[in-house]
């Protein structure tokens, strides 16, 4: 087995709970099987992990502990790879090679149990060229697609420093950040949302040259508040999935992607199609295995030569009596007031209708704005069954482990 | 445990539902769902008004949802469910 090279990102310096240097100076994990599930308790053991990795020849998994659970650990070990946790190593239950270079990945797990997805450190590396040296923070669940996107940017071009940030740390990034130099971040729209809303006046002094949103529905509310703290960053927005690898980023702060994009053939880039209101992709940064073109499951709307990626098909559509009504669009109306932060809207059971709307909100700080002013905003902008029938106004953003709020 | 509600407390309730919309609730119980507009979804915004009250699902398998025509018939039917 050949050993890989070092990392061109091999100096580029880390931050997380317990250690502040270069990659290079990550010591590995000891008693690592060259074929291993590490389910990690932080960010530390992680890039530890992430390091044996990419430079010597192995199989790897890197997942957050509390993401997995013992049945699917039990399939990790039936599928070959031992698994490693709390220093604690148990065999893999199927004696084979390792895959060298594969890394497996689990998806978000939104709609069920976490997936897993074959990549290499390659497959995994979608950003080239020669950007400005910049500080990263990587706020994503350890182990998932975009944590991985940033980790491979710092592996792969020099310059390209990272903070992570623990999940218990989230309340304070801003602070952290501001502490580290961090002058570029990727989150979620939620991850956003939230830190406008507590944390505004510490994010306004930081120095943030790129702003990166991705892994949930983008709109054109969360991009302006974005630009207003932000007048002079690029703000960008990339779609991307584990199956379909990176697929679209955008810089120009409109929601969506130019409608110009559909079936069009760009070589090395993915062809991007919309079938039966389906965002479609070939990419060749797919996963292994997939196939050619993978149906997303998410719902593509063209809107003013824009594509919109307005939700989850499967869980975008809630039926009141017949009439589909569309939590996406019902949570774009919410978000369109100018007192709403964040909106959840999901069906509810209900008797003789079958479901209706439901939605929670957020408000902007000082807002008086009621439920009964939402659900009139509402009745003004869409049909009658597509208006929430019981409208909830929380204190703050609800938020998972993986960043995405429960939309 | 859940709490019963009384038939003026669903009454402020089904007012709720209407002024929302800009409507009003009729003092008369006699008045007919229909000439005020009051229609199956507001009925269910009312009964999950129930429910978010008492802290209980309502169970709609109890027949005799086809004799509500007036706002008393509403008031009566949420009383025989709360006590279903």
């Amino acid at each position: 087995m050949t050993q890989p090279a070092e990392p061109v990102g091999a100096g580029n310096r880390i931050i997380t709970a317990g250690y502040d240097g270069p990659w290079s100076g990550l010591p590995g994990l000891p008693n690592l099987p060259p074929a291993a599930a590490v389910l990690v308790a932080d960010n530390t053991e992680a890039v530890r992990a992430v390091w044996q990795a990419a430079t010597t020849p192995r199989e790897t998994l890197v997942a957050a502990s509390t993401r997995v659970g013992d049945e699917q650990a039990q399939g990790f070990r039936e599928s070959g790879l031992a698994v490693v946790r709390a220093g604690q190593v148990e065999p893999a239950l199927t004696e084979r090679e390792p895959e060298v270079g594969r890394v497996w990945l689990l998806t978000s797990g939104s709609t069920g149990r976490p997936k897993q997805v074959a990549h290499t450190l390659e497959s995994l590396t979608t950003v080239a060229g020669d950007p400005p040296p910049r500080t990263w923070l990587c706020p994503y669940a350890t182990g998932a697609y975009a944590w991985w996107q940033v980790v491979t940017l710092s592996l792969s071009l020099p310059g390209q420093d990272v903070l992570f940030i623990e999940p218990s740390e989230l309340d304070r990034w801003p602070k952290m950040a501001l502490d580290a130099g961090v002058t570029a971040a990727s989150g979620t729209p939620t991850f956003w949302r939230q830190a406008l809303f507590r944390s505004g006046d510490v994010l306004a002094q930081l120095p943030l040259e790129q702003i990166t949103l991705g892994g949930e529905p983008v709109d054109q509310a969360i991009l302006t508040r974005l630009r207003e703290v932000y007048p002079e960053a690029r703000i960008s927005w990339i779609y991307a999935s584990s199956e379909a690898g990176a697929a679209i980023v955008v810089h120009d702060g409109l929601a969506g992607f130019p409608a110009a994009w559909l079936d069009r053939e760009t070589p090395g880039r993915p062809r991007l199609s919309i079938v039966d209101g389906e965002l479609v992709i070939a990419s060749s940064k797919a996963a292994e295995g997939m196939d050619a073109a993978i149906r997303t499951g998410d719902r593509a709307e063209i809107v003013d030569d824009r594509v919109l990626i307005t939700g989850r098909i499967a869980s975008d559509e809630i039926n009141v009596g017949g009439s589909k009504a569309s939590a996406s669009k019902v949570r774009g109306v919410l978000l369109d007031h100018p007192d709403v932060e964040w909106a959840a809207v999901r069906g509810r059971k209900a008797p003789l209708v079958g479901q209706v709307v439901m939605a929670e909100v957020v408000l902007t700080e000082g807002s008086s704005t009621t439920d009964v002013e939402l659900t009139a905003w509402c009745a003004a902008r869409l049909p009658d069954y597509s208006v929430p029938r019981r409208l909830r106004v929380l204190p703050e953003i609800p938020i998972k482990e993986t960043l995405k709020s429960d939309v | 445990m859940s709490t019963q509600l009384s038939r003026d407390q669903v009454r402020t309730m089904m007012a709720e539902v209407l002024s929302a919309q800009g409507k009003e609730l009729p003092a008369d119980d006699s008045a007919s769902l229909e000439t005020i507009g009051f229609r199956s979804l507001d009925f269910s915004e009312l009964a999950l008004r129930v429910e978010d009250e008492i802290g209980d699902e309502l169970n709609f398998d109890a027949p005799g949802l086809r004799a509500i025509e007036t706002i008393g018939d509403v008031l009566d039917f949420l009383e025989q469910l709360q006590t279903a």
